[in-house]
């Protein structure tokens, strides 16, 4: 224990940032954790990070902290480099974790592209595919769910990857975290909320600030859809509504998920 | 046990006296329900409240605690932490103070005695308050509907006074100091049994007397009706969070950003939460919510009186209300009734 927890004495792990298609709003968040910012990127070598420095992208780094969904060939070929390259692989953020909100332009997509560029899409959008998370491209070690990040979810995920962790990751959805809030329930006053299917780890934060959970973190692998949208009929909303709002987040998970 | 009667209008005096000492939690309205919170003007009291979102459970048991800190590379702890705040739980209803007798039971125990528990349940004083059920509750089947110990003042509701059960010496003090507490009467005894038969005769209806639950429970273990009932489970662990018995909870370490010092934290855990039987190898020993929400309802109903000779669930009824796929006791009790027991 003395000697694997001996930190200072290693070399730093160095860190890499890279944003594919999103709004930025996830690498700006660890920005925002202005207090603790210099103490945690301490304990790393920023070796890039296009958002804070125009240092080009270095041959190795040790952790990949990846931002957006994979929306062109180039992105994707980018990301299998970053696989080769990274030991660790940290998706960040709705858009890698779940292809979030780019997500949203996966079906039919060709029809889509062709809708905003008409015939000719401009060469610098690259070649365009249908957008997917990190994760339907290669493996992905750890994720930072939600729209945008929580900075302090990163810090934790980063630390289990310098340090280790004996913590384990809960799938379970959001209630039981919502309940802890005691501010009532959506679903109670005939308001739709995602939180019935939608993983767990934000302290349910837009309940309990008055608003409805619009599933930012995904659904839950453990999430059980039929009985929700049950649960949704019940309370006089049509299922297939409850279906299309948890697209907004869930387009490339679904089909894991809903069966 | 001492009996004393009270008037009504010197309630707020006997809540002033305790808000001289000690923090005191009362149900306050949030939103559209209730909630226990720490209140300092007795007009945010709602006496009248039907049930709290979460039990009062989260003052003995936090949802989440630093136990002590600790140095990784010296291996060593450096720091207990115990933060004790006296408090008055004010206005908990006969459910509530049995499922705090149960926790003692746990958290008490004569060879593993829970230091931190311990030490805020000694810190504690309770005063409960009688109550109406409400549709959802069943506290009368689960012999929860009454507190015969674990209070320091029960009171119990006869009109336009109180007849105060006095349990500790020193809540009979204040008692003492801030009203004038006079002898009980033939006349107020006879409100008393009117209010409790008329308790009494107010659960619903619709909700089965199920005899011989626990052995119930043991003939039905493998019958379908759990893939029926868990099957649903949305794995929300809900149902845990508003139970004022479940008392699971996991151990985690987190380190500074030093990655040397860092503190050791007990967290609230669920039975109903998919990863809570996993073991080290991934091997998961209930991974399905048929085994999971069997599991939960064995040890309200089966597993826990065969320890401790009393039924874990108190009937409280938080859980119907909390559990949007319709699992809780209610439904376990519905199908015994089916099966024609």
């Amino acid at each position: 224990m003395k000697t694997s927890m001996n930190t200072t004495a290693a070399p730093k792990k160095k860190l890499a940032v890279f944003g594919l298609a999103s709004c930025f709003g996830c690498q700006l968040q660890i920005t925002n954790m202005e207090p603790h910012l210099l103490e945690v990127l301490d304990q790393v070598e920023l070796s890039y990070w296009q958002l804070t420095s125009s240092q080009p992208k270095p041959n190795d780094y040790d952790i990949a902290v990846i931002e957006g969904a994979v929306t062109t060939q180039e992105a994707q070929e980018l990301v299998k480099e970053i696989r080769q390259t990274a030991s660790v692989v940290i998706a960040i953020g709705a858009c890698a974790v779940t292809g979030g909100i780019p997500g949203l332009a996966a079906p039919r997509f060709d029809e889509r592209v062709e809708e905003v560029y008409s015939s000719t899409c401009p060469q610098a959008c690259g070649s365009l595919q249908a957008p997917v998370p990190v994760s339907a491209v290669v493996p992905v070690d750890f994720e930072v769910r939600c729209c945008p990040i929580d900075p302090r979810d990163f810090v934790s995920v980063l630390e289990r990857v310098l340090q280790g962790s004996n913590r384990s990751i809960s799938t379970a959805t959001l209630c039981g975290e919502c309940k802890r809030n005691e501010r009532g329930c959506f679903w109670g006053r005939g308001i739709m909320c995602l939180g019935l299917v939608t993983r767990s780890g934000c302290s349910a934060r837009c309940p309990s600030l008055g608003r409805p959970c619009n599933g930012c973190a995904g659904l839950s692998k453990d999430a059980n859809t039929a009985s929700a949208k049950v649960i949704a009929t019940e309370w006089g909303i049509d299922p297939a509504r409850f279906e299309e709002a948890l697209e907004m987040f869930n387009q490339q998970s679904m089909e894991d998920n809903c069966g | 046990m001492l009996y004393r009667v009270i008037d009504s209008n010197e309630l707020p005096a006997l809540v002033d006296a305790f808000m001289n000492d000690y923090e005191v939690i009362a149900p306050v309205k949030s939103g559209q329900s209730y909630a226990f919170e720490a209140v300092t003007d007795f007009n945010d009291i709602c006496l009248n409240y039907t049930t709290t979102i979460t039990p009062p459970k989260k003052y003995l048991l936090p949802p989440h605690e630093v136990l002590f800190r600790f140095n990784a590379e010296e291996n060593e702890v450096v720091d207990y932490m115990l933060e004790v705040t006296p408090r008055v739980l004010f206005g908990l209803h006969a459910c509530d103070i049995n499922a705090l007798n149960s926790l003692d039971c746990v958290f008490r125990d004569k060879q593993f005695p829970d230091p931190y528990y311990e030490a805020r349940r000694d810190a504690t004083m309770i005063i409960g308050l009688s109550c109406t059920p409400t549709d959802a509750c069943f506290c009368n089947l689960m012999d929860a509907d009454e507190a015969r110990t674990g209070y320091d003042l029960f009171l119990q509701d006869i009109g336009d006074r109180y007849l105060v059960s006095i349990g500790s010496v020193e809540a009979a003090n204040i008692l003492e100091s801030a009203c004038n507490p006079r002898e009980a009467t033939d006349e107020d005894r006879i409100a008393f049994r009117h209010m409790t038969r008329t308790r009494q005769a107010s659960f619903n209806p619709a909700i089965p007397d199920i005899q011989e639950v626990p052995m119930l429970m043991d003939a039905f273990h493998s019958d379908p009706f759990w893939e029926e009932l868990g099957g649903r489970c949305l794995a929300c662990t809900a149902c845990s969070s508003v139970c004022p018995t479940c008392y699971c909870f996991d151990i985690q370490d987190v380190l500074d950003h030093d990655g040397v010092s860092g503190q050791r934290e007990r967290v609230w855990d669920a039975c109903t939460s998919p990863q809570f039987a996993e073991v080290t190898g991934g091997h998961n020993f209930r991974a399905d919510g048929r085994n999971r929400v069997r599991h939960r309802m064995y040890h309200k109903l089966n597993g826990f009186l065969a320890k401790y000779d009393r039924m874990l669930c108190v009937g409280c009824g938080r859980c119907v209300y909390a559990c949007k796929a319709h699992i809780s006791p209610i439904e376990v009790f519905k199908f015994f009734e089916q099966k024609g027991m």
